[in-house]
């Protein structure tokens, strides 16, 4: 179900790229969305896939947003400098 | 994993220089402080990712740090070609499609219609993919964000958790033995 796309759409340099390879890279891109979104056991289509990975970006950035903002209301009351022993020591622990 | 490492400590680092004028940080207002968190953890995202990628020099080069006018200047020209070109294949599949009528779109077409639309919002939500760049390239640059994207979501609420725990700790009135009881049980490595 996968689209098939003509070889002359290939811009730029003077590779061609080939539909298997296209295919390839959705598949890896495929695996790197949550399971929840798409059952990486079915043969998804592209379309579906680019999709998916879209609304997963703007649901990370969402999340980017909440804890940078959860984050400056932390620090408008502490200050960095006596948490990075604390913050260093759990994450490299 | 080397990045995150990488990631907080340009973070830390950020941070550290925008709060260390305490009276300024706090004299900001609330979204002035929120946009300045947020663009210390994006700028810590793309240091840290450095030359491998197309959107670490688009988020620098938004957040002002870089210096490239020159390319920014032609890749944007080339943009308006492309677009351009992109208009006028769409007026063109339109027409034909009104004038064709009876004959009903192949589901090739169809599809390689939708990918182009799927293909066209991705680049809208990278950094930096709008400009001319291959399927093939759009894919790779879309995994690499995503993964570092990811990363930094990890990093950032784990700065989060340990900028809260230590102000527990600090305005606390347990004993700094309990409390130091309760960390060591809690899992930090997820």
């Amino acid at each position: 179900m996968s689209s098939r796309r003509p070889r002359s759409r290939a811009s730029g340099g003077a590779s061609r790229i080939s539909d298997e390879q296209i295919s390839d890279l959705v598949a890896k891109l495929q695996a790197l969305l949550p399971e929840a979104r798409l059952r990486s056991s079915d043969r998804v289509p592209s379309a579906r896939v680019l999709q998916e990975t879209c609304s997963y970006i703007r649901s990370l950035h969402r999340e980017v947003d909440d804890l940078s903002d959860r984050l400056s209301e932390l620090l408008s009351t502490s200050d960095v400098s006596t948490a990075q022993a604390a913050i260093i020591r759990s994450l490299l622990m | 994993m080397a990045f995150k490492q990488e990631l907080l400590k340009n973070l830390i680092l950020s941070l550290r220089a925008r709060t260390a004028d305490a009276c300024r940080f706090s004299a900001m207002s609330l979204q002035e402080r929120k946009r300045a968190v947020k663009a210390s953890a994006d700028v810590a995202m793309a240091t840290a990712r450095g030359g491998g990628a197309r959107w670490p020099k688009a988020i620098l080069a938004a957040a002002g740090t870089t210096s490239s006018n020159q390319s920014c200047k032609v890749r944007s020209s080339r943009c308006r070609r492309v677009v351009r070109r992109c208009f006028r294949e769409k007026r063109r599949g339109g027409s034909a499609a009104a004038l064709a009528g009876s004959a009903a779109a192949s589901s090739v077409d169809v599809a390689r219609r939708l990918v182009r639309k799927r293909t066209m919002a991705l680049r809208k939500v990278i950094p930096g993919a709008d400009a001319v760049m291959d399927e093939a390239s759009l894919l790779r640059e879309a995994m690499d964000y995503v993964v570092h994207l990811r990363a930094q979501v990890d990093v950032l609420r784990r700065v989060s958790e340990a900028v809260q725990r230590s102000s527990l700790l600090r305005d606390s009135v347990w004993p700094q033995s309990a409390l130091r009881g309760k960390e060591d049980s809690s899992s930090m490595r997820q």
